[in-house]
């Protein structure tokens, strides 16, 4: 597997530099990418999906990321990297997104159907191209980063491609959940205000 | 880790029996999550049945007995988290 660190690497360096080495592959390989910002992360996604290469990314720690793409045989021919680098920078400009779940249930009716709307829901977040910046949980909400959640493991997964997840800190000692929580990590309502009004959009389910 | 993968989708006429679905499976261990019906199968539930192909060929037997009406049951690709 060849290597790429574009670690510290403003946009579209990253890009630019995965696609050097995707142009001088001839055949298959892979090329594992080692950046450390989640938009890299989203632009060579994007980038090795224009290109048919299939692509995989985690987050191997704070401010690490990588993103590891096959090429299988046949790659599809780029224009210049330059142009290319420009054109997948464009997601950089995307929207400050920030989901708000007040609640473990989704609209309000049937208790059950709430749940289960509200479980699709977080399914249905992590099949986005365009993912939010930070999901904030409060209330009841707070429940669903927590132990026997059954929304652990697609939350995990969102933060794995560098999704923020914070849960209020009073909420999960309200409800005696404070040892409990097993995905991203405590706010207060500082943050929680602050991710609000910074918000170029909210999404609140 | 996000990639495609082959899934094996089953979708309702109802979303009681999709909840059904979960409940049974649930009880027999059988492998599977219900999620919202993707886009590109037209069903009259939103809710739908998603397991891997493997486990599909695995439990066919199985779920064909289960005693719920199923509408489809369709080969996606969908992302996934590994």
């Amino acid at each position: 597997m060849i290597q790429v660190n574009a670690m510290g690497d403003a946009c579209p360096i990253p890009v630019v530099k995965t696609m050097k080495v995707l142009n001088e592959i001839k055949g298959a390989g892979e090329v594992e990418v080692l950046i450390d910002n989640e938009i890299a992360v989203q632009n060579l996604t994007k980038m090795a999906n224009q290109r048919n290469c299939k692509v995989r990314s985690e987050k191997l720690g704070e401010g690490q990321y990588r993103v590891i793409i096959t090429v299988e045989g046949k790659i599809q021919e780029s224009d210049s990297t330059e142009s290319i680098g420009e054109q997948t920078c464009i997601p950089d400009a995307r929207k400050n997104i920030v989901v708000v779940i007040s609640s473990e249930q989704m609209g309000q009716g049937d208790g059950e159907l709430g749940k289960i709307l509200m479980k699709g829901f977080i399914y249905a977040l992590t099949q986005q191209d365009s993912l939010p910046s930070t999901i904030l949980f409060y209330n009841s909400g707070a429940r669903l980063t927590c132990e026997d959640a059954p929304t652990l493991e697609d939350l995990k997964s969102l933060e794995a491609q560098g999704v923020e997840i914070l849960t209020c800190g009073t909420c999960l000692n309200h409800y005696g959940l404070t040892e409990k929580l097993l995905v991203g990590s405590v706010t207060n309502m500082y943050v929680i205000t602050e991710k609000m009004t910074h918000a170029d959009l909210i999404v609140k389910p | 880790m996000r990639e495609k993968k082959k899934y094996r989708i089953i979708s309702f006429h109802t979303t009681t029996e999709a909840i059904a679905m979960e409940k049974k499976c649930g009880k027999m261990h059988i492998p599977g999550r219900l999620i919202p019906t993707p886009r590109e199968i037209s069903a009259s539930c939103g809710l739908a049945w998603r397991m891997t192909e493997e486990e599909y060929m695995a439990y066919e037997e199985i779920i064909n007995q289960l005693e719920l009406e199923y509408d489809q049951s369709v080969c996606l690709m969908l992302l996934r988290w590994i």
